[in-house]
């Protein structure tokens, strides 16, 4: 288990201090792939650093595996590191070393034979075995993440740490990295560390998420809950940016006719969580209330193994029955956002929903 | 042939044996001043590397002591500096003249500059590589040895092609002083004694050495790099 307590680091460049990671307190568990997402500058490249001391914190305490690293002397920090592997954005091989000597670098103090067996066997495990004479500037991204990879593996560490590892790949090659990274996670029970700015990666390979901003944790949860309930107004921002949903906002900048309403429709976002997705919802409130539903906008996917999701609707019919079937939707558990509404009735207040679809991506 | 060569170098080939003693010198004086000035340089520079700010053993004081150090031998112009260490040649060699007396002098012309050429041969590594070694649990030590030395075969091979260059020029230099060399031997006969021929087999002889000097460093780091 990694544990940090009430981490802080601060910069000072040129007279001006930044306070990169701020009261960080964090539980990542064993096995699990944990994701620190959040834009570039909030402090997620830092505070991955903090884990294995790269940087080390100016308050705070780093345990592993209850192991207090930050009173570690350098000599068991050098050994300790061997069991937390890394991978980087920029890959970071050795450019003067083949594949099999990049791979062979951590491995020191055993025979040659079995330096030679443990390196074709990680590299074998990564799927590029038949690369280990080439040298790095001859393979592609994906590549020499791979070999990075084995590298970070070739210890055998209880951790991988990735900072922003499939940020510098295209999006075919970064999935496949994620599948292998989560069945690394899977055949050698590795806990994973993610660091990225791609909700798609947290949305991919991660069981639990942490939004950072500013060098704060501003939300921790099952990725699942992150996506379908953000709190935050960071992770709002983060989750509607990676949804076609957030569409909407282009549309209700530009006025488009799409999101014209006439006299008595509403604008309305449904936002699904968990199972409601499977009950045909749309279909029941036309039937029961006699209204009708004009899908602007869906998006439905899978999070965390579970289905995620929402639809932008016009609604529009008599106002007593457009409100019932609003409830009819929350009583299962929808969340409904009214953004624009024509019709007299009061009880919507668009202005209020509306203001907060109008923060800018 | 020999005829012809007398027709054409009719001093040099009087002072043939002379020439090649000079010549001798000369390799001489690059070998040793060469070889002592490469140890050297390579610790000042690996120093400079490693304390500097944000350096793997950061130490502000060792830095900027060495830093200076190194840029005041570095603004003394060779030729005085070949007559300031005269009394310090004396005491660690126990002459001033000759081979033997210039190699005091010449370390300390051409260290400074090489320290300089290591550190910025290993200033190229890039940072990341330092990183990586550093999380795959490394230590300074290693790291110096295996990433720093072992990544920058290339650039250090050309460093020390330039250096090995402009070291020859010193010891030219130093023949002003009594060492002896081919500098020495161009500007006794070739200048003072006007003998064409011997200035110009020296510059050829000279210009064949550089190429050589070159020609190797530029093959080695070719194969270095990948």
């Amino acid at each position: 288990m990694i544990e940090l307590e009430h981490v802080s680091k601060r910069f000072t460049l040129d007279d001006k201090t930044v306070t990169a990671v701020d009261d960080v307190s964090l539980k990542i568990f064993d096995g699990e792939i944990f994701g620190i997402i959040g834009f570039s500058g909030a402090g997620k490249s830092t505070l991955v650093r903090c884990i294995n001391l790269l940087e080390r914190p100016d308050v705070g305490n780093v345990k592993i595996n209850n192991i207090e690293f930050t009173s570690l002397k350098p000599k068991d920090l050098y050994n300790a590191r061997k069991k937390i592997g890394m991978i980087f954005q920029q890959f970071n091989l050795m450019p003067s070393r083949t594949v099999f000597q990049n791979v062979a670098y951590p491995l020191k103090g055993m025979s040659k034979d079995a330096i030679s067996k443990k390196v074709r066997e990680l590299l074998n495990l990564v799927e590029i075995g038949d690369k280990e004479n080439a040298y790095p500037s001859e393979l592609s991204g994906g590549q020499k993440q791979r070999v990075a990879i084995a590298r970070a593996l070739a210890n055998e560490p209880d951790i991988l740490l990735c900072d922003e590892a499939t940020s510098a790949l295209d999006p075919q090659t970064t999935y496949s990295i994620l599948k292998l990274l989560k069945e690394l996670n899977k055949k050698l029970s590795l806990t994973i560390v993610v660091i990225t700015h791609e909700m798609e990666v947290v949305k991919t390979i991660c069981t639990r998420a942490a939004v950072m901003d500013a060098g704060r944790i501003v939300e921790t949860g099952d990725v699942f809950n992150i996506f379908s309930r953000p709190q935050h107004q960071m992770t709002k921002n983060f989750v509607r940016s990676t949804s076609h949903l957030s569409k909407l906002d282009d549309l209700m900048r530009e006025n488009s006719p799409m999101v014209e309403l006439k006299p008595g429709e509403m604008l309305v976002k449904l936002t699904y969580g968990q199972l409601d997705v499977s009950e045909p919802l749309i279909s029941i409130a036309a039937r029961q209330f006699n209204i009708d539903l004009n899908i602007v906008l869906a998006d439905v996917e899978i999070v965390a193994g579970a289905l995620i999701g929402g639809t932008v609707l016009i609604l529009s019919g008599e106002a007593a029955k457009i409100h019932e079937a609003v409830n009819y939707f929350k009583s299962k558990g929808v969340r409904v956002d009214v953004i624009k509404s024509e019709i007299e009735d009061a009880i919507y207040k668009e202005e209020e929903v509306y203001a907060e679809t109008e923060v800018r991506l | 042939m020999h005829e012809v060569l007398v027709e054409w170098l009719p001093n040099l080939m009087k002072r043939l044996p002379e020439f090649w003693k000079a010549a001798g010198d000369t390799v001489l004086m690059e070998v040793w001043a060469g070889a002592i000035c490469f140890v050297l340089g390579m610790i000042f520079g690996i120093i400079l590397t490693v304390t500097k700010p944000g350096g793997i053993m950061e130490n502000r004081p060792v830095y900027q002591t060495l830093d200076k150090i190194i840029n005041l031998f570095r603004s003394i112009p060779f030729i005085i500096l070949l007559t300031a260490l005269m009394p310090l040649s004396r005491f660690i060699m126990g002459t001033a003249i000759y081979v033997r007396g210039v190699i005091v002098p010449l370390v300390f012309g051409a260290t400074p500059f090489f320290s300089r050429q290591v550190e910025s041969a290993l200033a190229q590594t890039d940072k990341g590589l330092i990183e990586a070694a550093l999380s795959m649990g490394s230590s300074p030590f290693e790291i110096i040895f295996r990433v720093y030395l072992r990544e920058s075969v290339a650039p250090l091979t050309r460093a020390t092609t330039i250096t090995a260059i402009s070291l020859l020029g010193l010891t030219a230099m130093a023949g002003a002083v009594g060492a002896g060399g081919l500098g020495d031997f161009a500007i006794r006969y070739g200048h003072d004694r006007n003998m064409i021929d011997i200035t110009w087999v020296t510059v050829i002889v000279l210009v064949l050495a550089v190429s050589i000097v070159q020609w190797l460093g530029d093959k080695i780091a070719r194969k270095n790099t990948h």
